[in-house]
């Protein structure tokens, strides 16, 4: 890697920003090939579920504080972006950019006296926040009530959503391997410990907080331009439980896991399509049956760095064996 | 071996790409056969609105039969492609979108929601699919383009029908207004019950909001108690109108009735209100009693193949609603929705079994009559039977 990457910052960061571009008209080029809307709105959704779900894995995964209103986080990003999309012209960058930081801001100032609650009072209270998220948007005006927001511009696309997953990827990998990141691990190990070792564990949990509800913002705002359709009750207790069950099933606290666990739900109600009227009955027997025989997720505990020493590895074993 | 690691991941990349591409495309079983022509039914089968999309189903596969077994379209016979997406905003784009790209439907029936004929229309619409909505009513539906239609009675031409006959002919002139803060077709309709009541003479004396779910009224109850008003109009749905008219009782108003639209008509309003809601009015584009030569015609048959069972709303406008496609396919002596849409438009007059459509200049539907109901004890039977019908001009 390291002669991949330059040394010095400025380099890097060009080097960065054309990586990216250049995975913008990849992907554009993907869609293309691909040629099916059907699939790319599928493929859509599934990225723009990673984003949200790995947002939801360092709260609850990483740091292992059990959020159960995430979906308020993905709400207000939802209605910020349409807001400012609709009624102010904003650039769609600019939007959802506005989104992750409103939902952050709102994070924190949320995260600030609710993140001295551990355990199961934690989760309660953002289950409450959720609910109180909710019905605000059900009573205001601009938000136009239950009736909700449509006819919003329909920019989300498959490049867009994955260049964006990507990133947030990159970005959780990064911030997983850091110092804050063994921050919040040791946090969601052994709180009183960590904080023994002299880790602020306040300041670190509001911070990962304010970060995953930064992706449940941006995730948001990326869904309503793609329904172009948005009401409050989209953003209720069973969204932020479907959530929940994407990090838990892919295995909480694994970056890999939660992409997969993501891709897997997303894809799961499309693909059980054929057992028609039974989908629900098998789609519930699998989550069942998925949690018996792997109760830490199908990749808990395992990260990224984990899964590609262990394909190298075992490909080396392979080469031995087969030249003996 | 740091080469090795990112030669790996690419690899891994593309196998996991290929797998979902190659997954998702196997299940491609589009016919592109010239003699079927595609119909997608887009509804809730499970879940809270079940009843709606399933109601419509029925309707649209008797339909269905109906035409085939007269030989068709134009030499082609129908088929129904149906997708439940449980009442999930995500699930209804991809389902819309598989009709559209998979199925290669000519035109979508559904969904009964506002919400989800608003979620699946952009869709329709970008990609010059007909889309009938057999029940949905709040705003903005058919502003999204000219491939969206609906066939539903609409409340801005019931709810003043209703409020008239409330109004003029009863004599209750002080309306207390209850609205579902949380349900969007609640806080759209009563916009317009507040409207229509003020347009015939009427007053409103009280308005209050509760939250779908609730089921403890006292409150709101006694505070409406204490401006009493002639009359309530609720602009939510069965369960709470039920549980809300129990209340009134309770607190010996014994003389008010309900009114409310056709959110009302569930079996629960009658389960939980028991002999409080008799007498309760509400209305609706379609009613088995008193019925035309097609309706009456429609009824026969939809009994003999479902055990006697009364023809509901959603099943006459789901059979509408195909009916409505296949006449404009024959007068546009096409199948093709670029072609359909326009003589779609222009039906007028057109004698349905949920009673007679006319599409305006925007596509809004035209309904008439307007049956207007109430809840009468059959026979220790509660049931809405009807009251009166409203033509409208």
């Amino acid at each position: 890697m390291k002669n991949l990457i330059p040394e010095n910052y400025a380099v890097r960061f060009i080097f960065f920003l054309l990586s990216f571009v250049a995975l913008y008209y990849f992907l554009k080029g993907l869609a293309f090939a691909i040629n099916d809307n059907y699939i790319l709105t599928i493929l859509t959704y599934m990225a723009i579920n990673t984003i949200l779900a790995l947002g939801l894995n360092l709260i609850t995964g990483i740091t292992g504080q059990l959020n159960l209103g995430h979906a308020a986080f993905m709400s207000i990003g939802a209605y910020t972006g349409a807001l400012l999309t609709m009624k102010m012209n904003m650039p769609f960058g600019i939007s959802i950019l506005a989104a992750g930081i409103m939902a952050a801001l709102i994070g924190v100032l949320i995260g600030y006296p609710i993140l001295r609650l551990t355990g199961d009072y934690f989760a309660i209270t953002t289950l409450g926040f959720a609910e109180i998220v909710r019905v605000l948007f059900n009573g205001m005006e601009f938000t136009n009530g239950a009736i909700g927001i449509s006819g919003i511009p329909r920019h989300t696309n498959f490049s867009i959503a994955w260049s964006i997953a990507v990133l947030v990827i990159i970005l959780m990998v990064w911030l997983n391997n850091s110092r804050n990141g063994r921050s919040y691990m040791a946090i969601r190990d052994n709180e009183i410990a960590a904080e023994s070792m002299g880790i602020n564990t306040s300041l670190f949990k509001i911070q990962s907080f304010a970060v995953g509800s930064f992706m449940g913002g941006v995730g948001g705002a990326l869904l309503a331009h793609q329904i172009s359709f948005i009401k409050p009750d989209m953003f209720g207790f069973m969204k932020s439980i479907e959530l929940l069950m994407m990090v838990v099933m892919g295995g909480l606290g694994s970056i890999p896991g939660t992409i997969l666990g993501a891709s897997l739900l997303t894809m799961a109600p499309e693909a059980l399509r054929v057992f028609a009227d039974y989908k629900y009955l098998i789609y519930g027997s699998l989550l069942v049956v998925m949690m018996i025989f792997r109760p830490n997720g199908i990749l808990g505990g395992v990260n990224l760095r984990q899964l590609l020493d262990f394909s190298v590895k075992k490909k080396n074993i392979e080469r031995k064996n087969l030249s003996n | 071996m740091k080469s090795k690691k990112i030669v790996m991941m690419m690899l891994a990349l593309v196998l996991v790409l290929a797998t979902v591409l190659t997954g998702c495309g196997s299940s491609n079983t589009s016919s592109t056969s010239g003699d079927v022509i595609k119909i997608g039914f887009l509804g809730a089968k499970t879940g809270g609105h079940a009843i709606f999309g399933l109601g419509t189903l029925t309707g649209m596969k008797m339909a269905v039969e109906e035409v085939n077994a007269a030989g068709g379209i134009l030499g082609k016979q129908i088929e129904i492609v149906e997708e439940d997406h449980g009442s999930k905003q995500e699930e209804m784009a991809t389902i819309t979108q598989k009709f559209v790209e998979r199925d290669k439907v000519v035109a979508i029936v559904g969904d009964p929601t506002t919400g989800g004929t608003k979620t699946a229309a952009p869709i329709a619409q970008d990609n010059k699919v007909v889309l009938i909505s057999a029940g949905s009513t709040g705003p903005g539906v058919v502003e999204i383009g000219e491939y969206i239609f609906r066939d539903t009675l609409l409340d801005s031409v019931a709810a003043p029908a209703t409020m008239d006959y409330v109004v003029n002919e009863k004599g209750w002139k002080n309306v207390a207004l209850i609205t579902s803060i949380n349900n969007d077709y609640s806080v759209g309709l009563s916009g317009i019950f507040k409207q229509a009541t003020l347009d015939k003479g009427g007053k409103i004396v009280i308005e209050e909001n509760i939250q779908d779910g609730d089921t403890d009224f006292s409150a709101i109850v006694t505070k409406i108690k204490g401006t009493n008003p002639d009359v309530i109009v609720f602009s939510g749905y069965y369960t709470e109108a039920g549980l809300i008219m129990k209340e009134v009782r309770r607190q010996g108003m014994n003389d008010i009735v309900m009114v409310g639209g056709d959110g009302l008509q569930g079996e629960d309003f009658y389960k939980l209100g028991e002999e409080a809601v008799i007498g309760s009015i509400s209305y609706a584009g379609f009613s088995p009693e008193q019925p035309t030569a097609v309706t009456e015609a429609f009824i026969k048959k939809f009994q003999e193949k479902n055990d006697n069972a009364m023809p509901d709303l959603f099943s006459a406008q789901g059979y509408d609603a195909v009916m409505l496609i296949v006449e404009a396919m024959k007068k546009a002596n096409s199948v093709d929705p670029v072609e359909f849409h326009k003589t779609l438009a222009e039906t007028s007059n057109y004698e349905g079994v949920s009673g007679n459509i006319t599409f305006q200049a925007n596509r809004e539907p035209l309904k008439s009559p307007v049956y207007l109901l109430t809840v009468k004890d059959a026979g220790g039977k509660l049931d809405f039977g009807l009251l009166k019908k409203v033509p409208v001009k």
